[in-house]
């Protein structure tokens, strides 16, 4: 990347009628720029200042770590914590949906597909990236919820195959390519062997598993399955589009050298694109973990809103809260002319919301900024 | 294969919206829908739905003669027999009113929506199932819920006046109700009756049209001098990684985040407005794209080439000079592409005008009361619509109306983007 | 480029054209109380074009919040101002007259579905209380219960707290939704759900049960021998100045008109006795 040659300072030549002009002019440009400095800084201080009186009146200790969230009792409890378990279910389920997913398709949108396939598929990602978020909600109330619940058994089945069905092809290749290259043999006829032999055993697993899938009923239709689907379906554009971003980045002599040596294709993207580019896949993860933990209208419309922590914690079936679905919700009651706290915990939430999308931010950033050094300012 | 499940979940998702949503603009309207709209809207001619009406007046007639003769039998039944008749007769008579409108004789009712029947076709057709069969549950299997079962309602009354109604009413339907297909395309510019049962969602569209081009009022000035500033004179050193890294840090504060700012600042701290307003719901949302115009302009001047500065400044023009005149224009589509894709994300958010902006029900504002006055839009409606409306499966077609309109609007903005990158490219690389 | 400021300042124009409302009234506050105010405030504006009427329902205990400071005229609440909410009232000078303008009862309804047909008020506590878990319990097929209540910042909720569950806690697993609406829309696309609705809100796709052998009708409510009862409140800054269009608006309850309103919508005329 080139540096920017900054061509516009002027000349030692220039009078200082002009100097003081021009002086005048960026240090207004540099005034409204800041001018984003300076809503950070406020937002933090406005957030920070309503949410001080919280940690004033009941400390910390009850947030962070009861479980009792009443806040209209007498007396109340604000005990967070399923709270923020919720939050991290929904981010954490969404997540394991969406990362496999979205490196897979930036990989083949970077390196496996033609590029006028690529031409076609990248307004599609656009496209749902633009959609807004209480269109996903409704479609996630109206449309989603009742199916699940009706035909709760065929949708995880289903799931399931989806999921499964690629990654055990693709490990039982592994597999079998690693028995082949130990027996040194006829290489090909043992791995169909050993593919056919494993395959067997992984099969009737995978039917009793869908046996057993089948039969679970979903009782309730808004909970932490139906959220963490949408979720990933909203987090898809962004962590394809960054992670795409990266590998193309990685260039193409990197690959041209691989080729070179002697590499297949396959050998290529795993042992020498991902890594190059690992610390954008790191960085298109984040990123995508701030968005699902900072959605607020599908998560409100469908996660149920109960602040437990499900039984047992894994238990995708059940309904959960998040943070910003409380925040939204609560709102109404919360009292601003008497202080009371139930306006202030509101406050307290969202500070706990931003100071983590600081962090994501500043992790993402240190990791880039890391890689970059390492790769010499590529 | 992941494409492939990505393009599915696109299909799926718009698929349902686009079909139900169509429903809402194109569908089988009754003429009670006609005499609404002329009632209501002043729309239509008199004479011709009055002929109309007078038609399907005579198609009813038989219908009405049915229960007067019922309620003159009802009389003269004993007590026994007319206990037992008399609450599904009302029943009946409830049911009738929402298929046909108020039956003759009957004083006018208050609320708008028991003034007139069915406006639409296949809700008619629903009410029409509801009069001929009881829904009754089957709780004889005691593992599990009850099973829907279909009673015909004519079972009990067999042998009165009443009978041959259900089958009068299912041959004639059509002809007390005179089903046209109709294109309410003025479904965006009616304001909305009685809660939304009928008229149109213009309120939230203009609602949605104040809170977007305020947005870009506050957000556009901002994020081009930034833009500028960032990209031709700013330094790399100290300050100037601050401000970036301030920049994305903005870029990735949740939603809600950014509507309790706006709560807690512009209505607590600052003022800005008495209550709720479409001003300080702009300002809010201007924060959120700030970082989105900053970026996509930055980009959008950099790509522009090295030459026409030089160019510019070669001739003589100060470096303010060449900016405005020269880099400008030039990144100008860039610059537009970035506004547009902002446009849509401003228009599709809803948590930053929750606490700040957005009410449920509200007159469309005239452009001065923007600045104190808060205003429905389509985000939070739909949202409104889809769980807080007291009749929620009966306007199903205004929620999917409203949520195509919502898609169609988003889609249409990224579609202008699109194209406007495709030119720049073209103008860039020859 | 041209093209679109033109279109955009035509648009703007048009929108101008649209609406001459000069008066104001502002309402917030439950979504019980919700229809009744969105259907007066349409009646009123029908008669009377020169006032705009905007209607919010964000709960009750925003009603309160925002009649306090000021940016609404109305609020619209299903239980009375609680003590902190009159201090803060008296504390910035706004003195709350509370209108009484329907009665109601809290409904529990279950899917139509659902074999059961009554339960007690201790049944009910005990349910929400987590305690009775099952449907088997209550004489229903052997499925879960599953249950769901008002978000916190419902009157509704307040006085479901008050009268059933007597101040204990709400199990934990219970969802939460935010307007009788919503409770109704998840309890008719769930077959084991329980929920309460004002009795407004019941209508045939759900199933209301019978609490202690009462079921929940006007006449019953009006009577007052269905237990769970209450009266539904508009509260305005002092009396309303006398002939002004909030005094009217304020005062329908007491018409005719206004009555048939709230009989359509389902509530009970205060009046009706």
């Amino acid at each position: 990347m080139k540096e920017k040659q900054n061509t516009l300072i002027l000349s030692k030549g220039a009078s200082r009628w002009r100097r003081l002009a021009s002086f005048c002019l960026q240090g207004t440009l540099l005034v409204v720029t800041s001018l984003s400095l300076v809503a950070v800084l406020f937002i933090i201080y406005y957030i920070a200042r309503d949410a001080w009186p919280f940690f004033q009146l009941n400390g910390l200790k009850e947030f962070f770590t009861s479980t009792h969230w009443y806040p209209s009792r007498h007396p109340e409890e604000f005990g967070a914590l399923s709270i923020f378990v919720g939050s991290g279910l929904v981010t954490l389920t969404s997540i394991l949906i969406a990362v496999p997913l979205g490196i897979a398709a930036a990989i083949c949108l970077s390196d496996i597909l033609p590029f006028h396939v690529r031409q076609m598929v990248k307004p599609v990602i656009e496209i749902l990236a633009a959609i807004p978020s209480v269109a996903f909600g409704f479609f996630a109330l109206v449309v989603f919820a009742p199916l699940l619940q009706s035909n709760g058994g065929t949708f995880l089945t289903i799931a399931f195959l989806i999921m499964a069905f690629p990654v055990s092809t693709i490990g039982l290749m592994i597999i079998s390519k690693l028995l082949a290259d130990r027996f040194k043999k006829d290489a090909k006829a043992v791995r169909i062997g050993a593919f056919l032999l494993l395959a067997a055993p992984v099969a009737w697993g995978m039917i009793r598993v869908c046996h057993i899938l089948i039969r679970i009923p979903i009782n309730s239709g808004t909970n932490t399955l139906n959220v963490s689907v949408i979720l990933a379906v909203m987090a898809l554009p962004t962590i394809v589009s960054v992670a795409e971003d990266a590998l193309q980045s990685a260039g193409r002599e990197l690959r041209e050298g691989s080729y070179a040596l002697g590499a297949t294709r396959a050998e290529t993207i795993f042992k020498v694109v991902i890594p190059a580019a690992g610390s954008g896949i790191i960085a298109a993860v984040i990123l995508g973990v701030m968005r699902s933990i900072g959605e607020t209208m599908v998560v409100w419309m469908a996660s149920g809103n109960a602040a437990q922590i499900p039984d047992p914690w894994f238990n995708i079936l059940q309904p959960v809260r998040t943070l910003t679905a409380t925040i939204a919700g609560d709102m109404g009651e919360a009292d601003q002319v008497t202080g009371s706290a139930r306006y202030h915990v509101l406050f307290a939430m969202a500070l706990c919301l931003l100071l983590f999308s600081f962090l994501s931010n500043l992790i993402s950033e240190w990791i880039v900024n890391r890689s970059r050094k390492k790769l010499g300012l590529k | 294969m992941s494409i492939v499940l990505l393009a599915a979940s696109l299909m799926i998702l718009i698929g349902p919206i686009f079909i139900n949503g169509s429903k809402a603009f194109i569908f089988r309207s009754t003429i009670e829908f006609r005499r609404l709209m002329l009632e209501e809207f002043a729309r239509g001619s008199p004479e011709r739905i009055e002929g109309e009406f007078n038609s399907c007046r005579q198609a009813r007639q038989p219908v009405f003669a049915m229960l007067a003769r019922f309620e003159a039998d009802l009389d003269r039944m004993e007590y026994k027999e007319k206990s037992g008749y008399r609450k599904p007769f009302r029943e009946l008579k409830d049911r009738l009113r929402l298929l046909l409108g108020p039956l003759p004789g009957e004083p006018e009712a208050v609320m708008l929506r028991q003034r007139f029947g069915q406006t639409r076709w296949d809700r008619a057709l629903l009410c029409l199932r509801e009069i001929q069969y009881q829904e009754e549950w089957d709780y004889s299997d005691s593992s599990s819920m009850g099973r829907k079962v279909y009673r015909p309602r004519i079972e009990e009354w067999r042998g009165t006046s009443i009978e041959p109604l259900f089958s009068y009413l299912s041959r004639n339907l059509d002809a007390m109700l005179n089903p046209k297909v109709t294109f309410y395309w003025r479904f965006l510019f009616d304001t909305s009756r009685d809660s939304h049962f009928f008229g149109g969602i213009w309120p939230e569209i203009l609602g949605t049209f104040y809170l977007t081009i305020g947005t870009m009022i506050f957000a556009i000035p901002m994020g081009i001098i930034a833009a500028i500033y960032l990209a031709e004179f700013a330094r790399e050193g100290g300050i100037v990684s601050l401000l970036r890294s301030c920049i994305s840090t903005l870029a990735g504060v949740p939603s809600i985040v950014f509507g309790l700012f706006g709560l807690a600042f512009f209505i607590n701290a600052v003022h800005l407005s008495r209550s709720k307003s479409v001003l300080i719901g702009s300002a809010t949302l201007a924060l959120l794209i700030l970082p989105t115009i900053i970026r996509s302009s930055e980009e959008a001047i950099r790509a522009v080439p090295q030459t026409y500065k030089e160019a510019a400044l070669s001739l003589g023009a100060s470096p303010i000079r060449t900016v405005f005149t020269v880099i400008i224009p030039a990144a100008l589509p860039g610059i537009l592409t970035g506004i547009v894709i902002s446009m849509g994300r401003a228009a599709g958010e809803t948590a930053p005008i929750i606490f700040t902006a957005a009410v449920s029900v509200g007159n469309p504002l005239k452009i001065w009361e923007t600045l104190s006055q808060p205003t429905p839009a389509l985000p939070w409606n739909i949202y409104n619509l889809a769980t807080e409306h007291e009749a929620v499966d009966q306007i199903r077609h205004v929620q999917y109306g409203m949520v195509l309109t919502l898609v169609l609007l988003v889609l249409l903005l990224n579609l202008t983007a699109i194209l406007l990158r495709a030119r720049v490219s073209k103008k860039l690389h020859g | 480029m041209k093209l679109t400021i033109v279109l955009c300042l035509s648009l703007l124009l048009a929108g101008s054209v649209f609406g001459q409302k000069a008066e104001k009234i502002v309402i917030d506050g439950s979504t019980t109380v919700g229809p009744i105010a969105k259907a007066f405030a349409e009646y009123y504006m029908k008669n009377n074009p020169g006032v705009n009427i905007t209607v919010s329902e964000s709960g009750s205990g925003n009603g309160a919040k925002s009649i306090v400071n000021g940016s609404c005229q109305v609020a619209s609440m299903s239980r009375l101002m609680k003590a902190n909410e009159y201090e803060a009232a008296i504390g910035s000078e706004v003195l709350p007259v509370t209108h009484v303008v329907a009665l109601d009862g809290i409904a529990m309804i279950v899917h139509p579905g659902n074999p059961v047909k009554k339960m007690t008020v201790d049944q009910v506590k005990q349910v929400y209380l987590g305690k009775i878990a099952n449907w088997k319990q209550l004489g229903g097929p052997d499925k879960p219960i599953i249950i769901i209540s008002r978000d916190t910042n419902s009157g509704t909720y307040e006085t479901f707290e008050g009268k059933v569950m007597k101040g204990e806690k709400i199990a934990k697993n219970c969802e939460y939704v935010g307007s009788n609406g919503a409770i109704r829309q998840r309890v008719q696309s769930t077959p084991n759900a329980l929920g309460y609705v004002g009795i407004g809100f019941i209508d045939n796709t759900v199933k209301a049960l019978e609490i202690n052998d009462v079921y929940p009708t006007p006449e019953t409510v009006r009577k007052g021998t269905y237990p769970i009862a209450r009266p539904l409140y508009m509260i305005t800054n002092d009396y309303p100045k006398m002939g002004s269009h909030l005094y009217q608006f304020v005062s329908m309850y007491l018409t005719k008109k206004g009555q048939e309103i709230i009989e359509e919508i389902g509530f009970v005329p205060v009046t009706a006795y």
